[in-house]
Order: structure tokens, then sequence, then C-alpha cells
């Protein structure tokens, strides 16, 4: 019986002991969580009529396989800019312009370590659909990790965007536009009426109040006080998108410098806002851009804005040009004065006296 | 000196500081005008969108002006802004059009046509027309350029050849796409890892998913880290989201600051950030020579911790190569909170940008 109950004493000290260590180890997951998705697809598809694309989805992890589940899922807008708000709850309302009834995925893969896997996905319009724009997103997640306290999971998206062509209806009104300070300058960014850090971008802010997304294209003319012109040529050169009933405010460069970089083993374009060549000064610009779907009516929206550009060290100059010619002036007023009166100095006090 | 007093007394009263305000009022706030005669509800009907094929364009507009229209302009341009420069667009060819049918204001022929150039001509007359005119051009060899839109730029003229002042102006809109979008350059592709640490271009990582901060005290801040490389050859960019609950036991919630907090020993706090931080000593800047990719503002600023579900937390607008971000989390709690096993499970989401 003493035997028995040391055993026990011991099976469960080890227990105890194993519990206690085991979870203190790191635990090397079984699977990997890096990948490469393609982040956008779009599609015109005619009512009645479907699409069959690929999905490549690469594990760039050499040592262990990407495991992901996939799932479809409606975005709408986080703000002003282009980043999807993913509607990720399973029990969020369908939305107006949901492509999920359409669009077809596999739910699951797993990719081996350093290779690649290509999914088949389709788009399929039933016949008699209304035109307009479409949009859902692909999600690809990694399990839900075990232990510590702060688990990490990660997940990539593709969005997924369908024009259906007809007549739609399009409404696309001005709300702000004028000089921008970008998110890569040192000051926070958004629109300027007065800077004094050399503005790097213009910006526009439409509002889309119709039934489809919309990517206007145009330019913007600035021009100084002397009539100095500078032009943007392509307002929207990302094709970026005002979504259905987004407040949507593109950003364009005022001067921009393209390179060629070298992405993941191929090359690509990477677009950069440098200094402008702007003067201290007053500017005005104007904006002329263009929107219209196919067969639907070509609008226009212009504006006119202005903004100045004071950099600090002009400031500075200006005022010490001012009190130069302030105290100058004096003097030189009061040298006249003695010159007009033979000798005879004029002052408040003297003229009181008088 | 009298005389002179007299004199610039008078424009001393009209130069006063407050006309001079006026007119610098004026000089800010008054944009410049314009005037440009549009014709009317203008479109563009591509009877075939896909690049590269033979189909036909149907162009329509109201005439605005009761002047006799003796020519239409088409000019086949990138930009639709008259005033730019015509850059044809790629793959364009509508020299061998024809003008298969129109309605409205009739009896046009084509006088001349190069391959983005075609003039309408007719005996001068004033259009009685009301409503929309279209013209139909069949033989037109659509661009072959998916990113970009293309504009006609029209105009009307008195004289037949197309020559004098103009009369009406106006651009329509359009633009080539494939039912399967089929990419000119490399296929834009979005890479993204995390884990507890990642080598910079993704092809490893620790393998680990969780991260263990250890015992909560009320003197003491618990800090962890974690990283995630994200790179995309998109125009769009990408964006980093981090969705998730507080840290919690049960019922017991730690709660996160909703604006940049510094961390607080003795209070519940549970926080990230994606810089470098020396209060408490934790993380790191993020890594990489691509300026473009940026730590969102909030959670940009060292020693201050956030956490909102849902907030983005890097991004970059446009193309940017792989860049390296050190998540560093800090937890604070207060003598009174409950003992537990306190844990969140963090969902980094990376996706491209619309």
């Amino acid at each position: 019986m003493k035997r028995l109950k040391s055993i026990v004493m011991v099976a469960f000290a080890v227990v105890i002991a194993a519990a206690y260590t085991v979870p203190t180890l790191p635990a090397s997951a079984a699977t990997s969580s890096a990948m490469s998705i393609a982040p956008k697809k779009n599609y015109v598809i005619d009512p009645g009529k479907s699409v069959k694309d690929k999905l490549t989805i690469r594990n760039l992890d050499r040592n262990h396989p990407l495991e992901l589940s996939l799932r479809v899922v409606d975005f709408t807008f986080t703000d002003d800019g282009g980043t999807p708000k993913l509607l990720l709850d399973e029990n969020t309302p369908q939305t107006t312009w949901s492509l999920k009834p359409f669009l077809k995925v596999p739910e699951g893969v797993t990719i081996p370590a350093g290779g690649s896997k290509t999914l088949n996905m389709s788009v399929s319009i039933p016949a008699g659909h209304g035109a307009g724009s479409y949009y859902s997103a692909i999600v690809y997640s990694t399990g839900a990790p075990g232990g510590g306290n702060v688990g990490l999971s990660a997940s990539g998206v593709t969005l997924v965007f369908t024009q259906i062509p007809g007549k739609v209806n399009e409404k696309l009104t001005l709300k702000n536009f004028g000089a921008y300070i970008l998110p890569m300058q040192t000051q926070k960014p958004g629109y300027v009426f007065f800077t004094m850090q050399k503005p790097q971008g213009m910006a526009y802010t439409l509002q889309n109040d119709g039934n489809v997304t919309e990517a206007p294209v145009g330019s913007i003319t600035i021009k100084d006080i002397f009539g100095n012109e500078q032009k943007i040529t392509n307002v929207n050169p990302t094709g970026s998108l005002a979504l259905i009933g987004q407040t949507r405010t593109f950003t364009s460069c005022i001067k921009l410098q393209s390179q060629n970089v070298d992405f993941n083993g191929d090359k690509s374009k990477a677009n950069n806002c440098v200094e402008p060549d702007l003067w201290p000064g007053i500017y005005t610009a104007t904006l002329d851009v263009f929107y219209g779907q196919n067969g639907n009516m070509t609008q226009e929206v212009t504006g006119t804005a202005m903004f100045w550009y004071l950099p600090g060290w002009f400031i500075i100059l200006v005022i010490v040009v001012l009190l130069v010619a302030f105290f100058g002036g004096r003097k030189l007023w009061y040298n006249l004065q003695e010159k007009l009166h033979g000798g005879v100095r004029l002052n408040k006090k003297s003229s009181r006296r008088r | 000196m009298y005389h002179f007093h007299a004199h610039t007394f008078l424009w001393r009263r009209i130069l006063s500081e407050e006309t001079l305000s006026l007119l610098l009022a004026f000089f800010v706030f008054v944009a410049p005008a314009s005037a440009i005669t549009r014709l009317q509800e203008r479109s563009l009907l591509m009877y075939t969108s896909t690049p590269g094929v033979t189909t036909t364009y149907k162009v329509s507009f109201g005439y605005l002006s009761p002047t006799a229209v003796g020519s239409v302009d088409m000019l086949f341009c990138n930009d639709p802004i008259p005033y730019m420069p015509c850059v044809t667009p790629t793959g364009l060819d509508v020299s061998h059009a024809t003008l298969s049918s129109q309605s409205g204001e009739t009896n046009f022929s084509i006088l001349t046509q190069n391959t983005n150039h075609i003039i309408l001509s007719r005996a001068p007359t004033v259009p009685l027309a009301s409503g929309l005119s279209s013209y139909t051009l069949s033989g037109v060899v659509n661009p072959t350029d998916t990113s970009q839109p293309f504009s006609i730029r029209l105009r009307t003229h008195s004289t037949m050849n197309a020559t004098g002042p103009q009369i009406d102006a106006g651009s329509v809109r359009g633009q080539v796409l494939n039912g399967i979008e089929l990419q000119a350059q490399v296929p834009p592709q979005l890479i993204f890892c995390l884990a507890q640490t990642v080598e910079y271009n993704c092809v490893g990582t620790n393998d680990v998913y969780y991260t263990d901060m250890g015992q909560l005290s009320a003197s003491s801040t618990l800090t962890a880290q974690s990283q995630m490389a994200v790179g995309t050859n998109a125009s769009g960019g990408f964006a980093v989201t981090a969705s998730g609950t507080p840290l919690a036991a049960g019922t017991n919630v730690i709660d996160s600051p909703t604006t940049p907090t510094v961390s607080k020993k003795g209070t519940n706090q549970f926080g990230m950030n994606l810089v470098a931080n020396n209060d408490p000593t934790v993380g790191e800047d993020p890594e990489g020579p691509f300026t473009n990719a940026v730590a969102s503002a909030d959670y940009g600023v060292p020693n201050k911790y956030k956490f909102v579900s849902g907030d983005i937390i890097a991004y970059s607008p446009n193309v940017s190569l792989m860049k390296k971000f050190t998540v560093s989390y800090i937890v604070n709690s207060s003598k009174d909170l409950r003992a537990g096993v306190y844990t969140t499970t963090i969902t980094y989401l990376a996706s491209g940008r619309f």
C-alpha cells in the first residue's frame, strides 16, 4: 500500500512538473504563415455569363506547409482612403453590392513548403441581373494559434470587383480640392491652405452617390503668381476607386518620380512623390476630371483651389526685409526732412512744444 | 511740404489698413473664372470592350450653341483635357473606321481620318434636332492598354474641315477591360508573413505564433513583440489591419486605450505600437528601404500605445518593397485585477487597396 502511494505521488509530481515545463518551451507550429496572393481581381461580366479564373497562392516558408481556409466576405470602405473594411462577422447582413452569391472559391488549401498552388474560382452573373458594380473579398486565413497570452493569426485578402455593363446611376460630387500633405511627409497628412512645409501632393475628394464604383481621370493645373504652370497629367495614377456611398480622397504627386524596382524577383514600376519645384508664394490650382461607365454619359467635375506655401526661412526673410525697409525708410524720411527744413529736425515732441 | 502732405493725406486715408485687408482678401479668395461651352450629355458606347479587337463605337452628345456646325472633330487621346498634349492610346486605330449610322443632327461624312483622328463634315447648318445626336463608327480597333482609360476629345466647328474657332467642346471616356483581366506586366502580388520573428523577405520565420508575457504585476509593465513583413507590387498599395479582443480571462478584461497613451503601471492597460520605445524598452522601428510603407499615425508614436480592433496599423498607398514591422505589446495591471490567465488572439489581415 505504501509502495502504491509513493508511485501515485511520483506520477502526480511528474504530471505537475510536465504541466509547468511544457508550455514554457516554444512550441513549433505545424504550418507556415508566409503567403503571396493576388491583391485584386477585376472582371466585366454580362448578365447570364460567367468567368472562370485562377487564384495562385505561394507559400514562401521553406520549412513548413501553409494551410489556409478560404471564405468570401463583403467589404466597404474604412474612411476616405482605399483601405477595405472587411465585414468578417458571419451575422453581418449581405451588402447590396455583394458578390458573395456569384463568387465561388474552394474552402481550403494546403501548400507545401516553398511551393505554390493554383485554385479555380468563378464568378457567374444570373441572366437579367441589373447593371452596376459588385464586390466582395476572398479571405485566406491561417489557423488560430494555441498557448501564450497573445496569439497571432495571419490572413491575406484578395479584393474582387465585377462590373455588370448597362445603364447605371452615376453621381460624383466634389467635396474638397487643394494642396495635400502626404503620409510620407513629416507634417500630419491632409489638406492645407497655408503650409510652411512644401506640399508634395494635390488631392480632391469626391462623394459617390451612384450605384457603381468610379475611377475618375483628368488633370490638375497649378499656377504661381507669375502664371507659371505645373500640370499633373494623371490625377488617378493608381486607378483608385470611389466605392458605392464613399466620400473618397484621391491624391496625386505634384512631381512624380518613377523607378523600376525588383520585387520578389520580378521587375515592377514604383512611383514616388518627390519635392516639387515650388517657390514660396500663393498658388492657384484647377481640377478637371471625367468619369462615366461604358455606354453611359461622360460627366465632368471641375474645381479651383488656392494655397500658400511660406516656409519658415522665407517668413524670417520677409520680416528682416520689412524691418530693414521700415528703419531704412524712416532714416531716409528724417534725412529728407532735415534737408527740406535746413537742418531743423522735426519730431513729435518738438512739434508739440511749438 | 504742405502741398505734399495735403496730397498724401488723401491717399493715406484711402489706403487704410481696412482697405488693404479687403484687397488682400479679394486677392486670396476670388477664384479665377472660366467660360467653356460644353457639348451636352456626352457618352461613348463601346460595343465590345475587349482590348485590341475591332468593334463599333457609338458617340452621342447634344449640341449646345445655336451656331451653324460644319464639322465635328474627334481626337482619340489618353487624356481627356483638350489643352493637354495628346498621346494616342496604345493599340487604338480608327484609320479604317466608317460612319455606319447617325441620328439627330445628320448628313455628316468622314472628311479625313488617321490612327487617332476623325473629322466628320457636312454643309454648315444650325443644329435643329433637340436631344441627343449619335454617330456610330464601325471598324474601330480597341486600345490594348487595360491599365488606363482613354478619351475622345470632341469639338464642333462652323467650317467643314474643323479649322477656325471651335463652337462647343467636350470629351467622352472609355476603357478596355477583359472578362478576365490580363496583366500587361508582372501580375500584382501581395506578400505577407507573421510570427514572433520573421525574415525581411518572408522566406523564414521562427514559427512561433504566440507570445507569453509573464506574470502580471501592478508594479511592472509586461512587454512582448511580434514581427510581420509585407510588400506589394500592386499600384494601389496594401493595408494591414489588426483585429481581436483585449486581453481577457473569462469575464475579466484588461481594456485597451482608444487613443495613443503612455504606459501607466498599476492600471489595467493593453496596447501596441509599431516603433522602437524606451518606456518600457521594447520594439524596433520599421525596417526597409522604401518610404512608402508606414505605420499608421496612431501606432507610430514612440512610447504611446493603443489597440482598437479593426484599426489599420500599417499601410502603403502604392507599390512598396518588403518592409518589416515589429509590433510591441505592453500590459499593465492594477492591484485589483482578478487572478487568471489573460489571453487574446490578434488577427493581422493584409489586403490590397482599392
